[in-house]
């Protein structure tokens, strides 16, 4: 049994004493789509809040929820230590959910949202990334999982 | 300020391909893209310097605040991929190279339908 996993490539730091792959790699370049996208999301929101909040109260206030949802998944998935894997889980799991439900209201009743959300209309503002994304992070934490590494 | 958007564009369009390319060949960034860099963060930079100078001339935007947080979001992608490829020494410094790209070029569009409004 080898505790090295199979796309193990050498860490230019080695941590001898816990040799699970921490985010490097595929895990690192996905925490960089999540960082550009936190990081839109944030400004845009508070930006859009700060200076228009009356035009469209639930866009933004969505557009914000959204936007820290991505920071945290950004902070868990490029920590990846015990507690941190399940606050990622959490996150990107919350962003799935999101992103399909605020997607299908958005189609429903597109008088709700004036203005465009992070979600709204499954993410087309953003060229879908936010609705591929949750299932990259899903595929990345499975993937990714000590157990399942360790098994191998 | 259209032939500069389409100027940067290609310019990061090219460069996220010589990126894309090393990526599918499981290579990592290599010191020859360097200089390639350097060029297109001194296109954004010119391009900034214009957008200021063209204000200060009475050019207006119809969201002079939302131009400006993309101008200088997209000064900081491209440094953003060099650091990262000296703590990633494999395809994916490439990979983050041509995300990095990418989102250029979207920038590039956005900020023509700003300058519009």
């Amino acid at each position: 049994m080898s505790t090295e996993p199979p796309d193990a490539v050498t860490p230019p730091h080695p941590e001898p004493a816990d040799p699970r792959p921490r985010a490097y790699g595929a895990g690192r370049a996905l925490v960089l789509v999540y960082g550009i996208l936190a990081l839109g999301a944030t400004a845009r929101s508070v930006y859009q809040l700060l200076t228009k909040p009356e035009e469209a109260p639930l866009a933004y206030w969505l557009s914000l929820v959204a936007a820290v949802i991505y920071v945290v998944a950004t902070i868990a998935l490029a920590h990846n230590g015990v507690r941190m894997r399940r606050i990622a889980w959490a996150a990107v799991l919350v962003e799935l959910v999101g992103v399909l439900t605020v997607g299908l209201w958005s189609f429903l009743r597109p008088e709700d949202f004036p203005e465009a959300t992070v979600w709204s209309h499954l993410g087309q503002g953003y060229g879908y990334v936010p609705l591929v994304l949750p299932f990259l992070g899903i595929a990345w934490l499975m993937r990714s999982d000590p157990a399942r590494i360790a098994r191998q | 300020m259209l032939a500069l958007l389409l100027v940067v564009g290609l310019l990061a369009l090219l460069l996220g391909a010589w990126a894309g390319l090393r990526a599918v060949r499981d290579q990592p960034m290599v010191g020859s893209q360097v200089p390639a860099i350097g060029v297109v963060e001194l296109a954004l930079v010119v391009q900034t310097v214009v957008v200021a100078v063209g204000m200060s001339n009475g050019a207006t935007s119809a969201d002079p605040m939302l131009l400006w947080g993309y101008l200088v979001t997209q000064l900081v992608l491209l440094p953003v991929a060099f650091a990262w490829a000296f703590v990633e020494r494999t395809r994916w410094s490439s990979v983050v190279l041509a995300v990095v790209c990418v989102v250029v070029v979207v920038l590039q569009v956005r900020i023509w339908q700003i300058w519009l409004g």
